[in-house]
């Protein structure tokens, strides 16, 4: 039997939520690149004058911290009559903890007692008086950085490159993921609970067949979606002026080298689909093996102590900050996940061969 | 000439677990008949048709369709073989033309013509969407798309279940078109008068067991005839105590007695009375299957 009816069928009966979900995502890649330089201004934002401040923190013997200021390199050039150094809670001063004149020196030495064992959270403003005027030097924190993504996840979204890396790890996986294995499980169980299975099957349509266009199908659907995000990507990051930091076949293959993973995604729900019957059922299934898989790359990327959880993580075969920082294409773990995908269809297949059609 | 069968089932078991689907059912479904298969809901006719497709994995016995294998040449079978499932469903969001051209192009079909045809008969709108036709109308799309690939044997599971009486009349002149063109129908109904008037052989079924099988005519020859008479007044029912009369009973100066020989001698006996009124009757299937069912369906024990 000719190859492919089975796949247009689908797609007859499918295209327009496929459309719509495809639009979304596109609109998605291509709003959030066109925001990515108001994001990595706001990633970059300083205190006032804190490049005229220099922080340095020892810890003393009996664990506090010496907080040393000094704004010499500001100070060059200027005739100033004294200094005032404020410390407050916040960056306002407006009721400082301790406002302290210092004279003509250019350092300020505090000791701060840790609370709880955490260095607490407190800002230092330098204030110049000149010819009786007042004029603010800038300002420091104890904060050792304000980058929390950074902090967490270890990448820098300031970076076009960081923040598309983010992206695909963070919740691209998530909301694609979700999506295509809803449409995969139902690809399958809608068959069964609309009452479709024996018409299909009084055709001579092999399961084999049936089960082999469903998988091939949204896979294709898969590739295509992820080939036109590359070009979107690659379209955004150029109308932000980037391209100079990530280049077009970077983006795209980036973008095109999750395939495999969203493959996995397609043949666990098809399998979840044919061994449950019953499109509730798989769709939980299906849910529960997509979001254990991105809870388990959450948790690798909390620290070293859980990065011999990576080898259960597909994402983690995916690569993409390897290929969008350094161009390293592992394609081992390409086909690895590829061959993966294709023994979870095998699964199915053989679970669907020696399954009595529901009526 | 000895007759081919097209559908050869022996011994054919199905079990859902431990409950039984059908149990040692032996039957042949013969080239250019209509075979209708009776049974009341739970019997297993439905679980019967869908083995012999292979939408069901046997238990154990063997069904050979044309000569093949029900289950190792289930694709080849079901290339010459329509089939209109008991329950079934389809792309409600699609037109109806699309759904057919589907499933005529899986079937390896291209010439459209029968398709249209029978849509055309039935006054089927093939530019409707599935979803929205009524009951009927959806039953219609069952039978054109078993029927419009022009294949051997046609398989159908209550086929003319939501059609209208003058629509099921149609169905029956299709099915009767098909039967003389030399196409074989097998399919089960619950509708007696249905499967009287189109098949030529019945085979019913209850409790998972095949209880009887037979052409039609000789089954009612079988069941005999029931009599009705008013007399003007009482009579003895002695009278009546002849060979070839069963079941007589007398109510007032009304008799009614099952008749299966010697009609000649019983009205003879009868015009020796005044007589008011008389009915003489053939059995309907209906009436069969119920005498057959309320006696617990055991052969002769039927009357």
């Amino acid at each position: 039997m000719k190859f492919g009816k089975v796949m247009m069928m689908e797609l007859k009966n499918r295209w327009k939520g496929l459309t719509i979900f495809s639009i979304v995502i596109l609109l998605l890649i291509a709003g959030l690149i066109q925001a990515h330089p108001s994001i990595a201004e706001g990633f970059e934002d300083k205190l006032e004058g804190q490049d005229n401040i220099e922080i340095r923190m020892d810890e003393t013997e009996e664990g506090n911290i010496t907080i040393t200021l000094s704004w010499s390199d500001w100070a060059e050039d200027k005739e100033v009559d004294r200094y005032t150094v404020m410390m407050g809670r916040g960056p306002s001063f407006t009721t400082p903890l301790l406002e302290e004149d210092v004279g003509e020196v250019e350092t300020w030495q505090y000791t701060l007692l840790k609370e709880n064992d955490e260095i607490p959270e407190r800002y230092f403003g330098v204030v110049a008086h000149v010819d009786g005027e007042r004029e603010f030097v800038g300002m420091e924190t104890s904060l050792e950085d304000e980058n929390g993504i950074e902090d967490i996840w270890g990448i820098d979204v300031s970076d076009i490159r960081g923040m598309i890396s983010m992206l695909w790890g963070m919740w691209w996986f998530l909301l694609i993921g979700l999506y295509l294995g809803y449409v995969s499980v139902n690809s399958v169980s809608q068959d069964f609970e609309e009452r479709r299975m024996d018409i299909i099957f009084s055709t001579p349509l092999s399961k084999r067949q049936y089960i082999i266009e469903k998988f091939s199908v949204l896979s294709l659907y898969m590739l295509g979606l992820l080939a036109v995000s590359g070009l979107v990507m690659i379209a955004g990051v150029s109308s932000v002026g980037e391209l100079d930091t990530v280049s077009s076949s970077t983006l795209f293959l980036s973008s095109i080298f999750s395939l495999p993973v969203f493959m996995v995604i397609i043949a666990a729900s098809i399998l979840a689909a044919v061994y449950f019957e019953d499109s509730k059922k798989a769709v939980g299934f299906s849910f529960l093996v997509i979001l254990v898989q991105y809870g388990i790359n959450v948790v690798v990327d909390l620290g070293e102590a859980f990065e011999y959880l990576e080898p259960y993580t597909i994402i983690s075969y995916w690569n993409h900050e390897s290929i969008l920082f350094d161009e390293i294409y592992h394609m081992g773990d390409f086909f690895l996940i590829l061959v993966l995908s294709l023994l979870i269809v095998l699964g199915a297949l053989l679970i669907f061969e020696r399954k009595d059609i529901p009526a | 000439m000895k007759k081919q069968p097209v559908i050869k089932i022996r011994n054919l078991t199905k079990k859902y677990g431990d409950v039984v689907g059908i149990k040692d059912l032996d039957l042949d479904v013969y080239k250019g008949e209509i075979m209708g298969f009776l049974g009341p809901n739970g019997a297993g006719k439905t679980t019967t048709i869908r083995t012999c497709l292979s939408l069901l994995q046997k238990t154990s016995g063997d069904v050979k369709i044309f000569g093949l294998d029900s289950h190792e040449d289930s694709i080849e079978i079901r290339r010459r073989t329509g089939y209109l499932p008991g329950d079934f469903g389809m792309y409600s969001g699609l037109k109806v033309k699309t759904i057919l051209d589907y499933l005529l192009s899986q079937s390896g079909v291209s010439d459209k013509s029968k398709m249209k045809g029978l849509a055309e008969m039935l006054e089927l709108d093939l530019n409707r969407r599935y979803g929205n036709l009524s009951k009927g109308n959806k039953q219609k799309v069952g039978i054109v798309q078993a029927f419009m690939a022009d294949q051997d044997l046609i398989i159908m599971d209550e086929p003319t279940s939501g059609l209208d009486p003058l629509m099921q009349q149609k169905c029956y002149d299709l099915f009767r078109e098909e039967r003389d063109k030399g196409k074989t129908i097998f399919m089960s109904s619950h509708i007696l008068a249905e499967v009287e008037e189109v098949c030529d052989r019945v085979a019913i079924i209850r409790d998972a067991r095949l209880q009887v099988v037979e052409d039609i005519d000789s089954l009612k020859e079988k069941m005999g005839k029931k009599l009705e008479i008013e007399f003007e007044n009482s009579v003895d029912p002695s009278l009546f105590q002849m060979e070839g009369v069963e079941d007589f009973n007398m109510n007032g100066k009304r008799a009614t007695m099952i008749v299966t020989s010697n009609l000649d001698e019983i009205i003879k006996k009868i015009s020796q009375q005044n007589v008011l009124n008389m009915s003489l009757e053939t059995f309907s299937l209906e009436q069969m299957f119920m005498t057959y069912y309320s006696s617990g369906g055991k052969g002769d024990e039927v009357r």
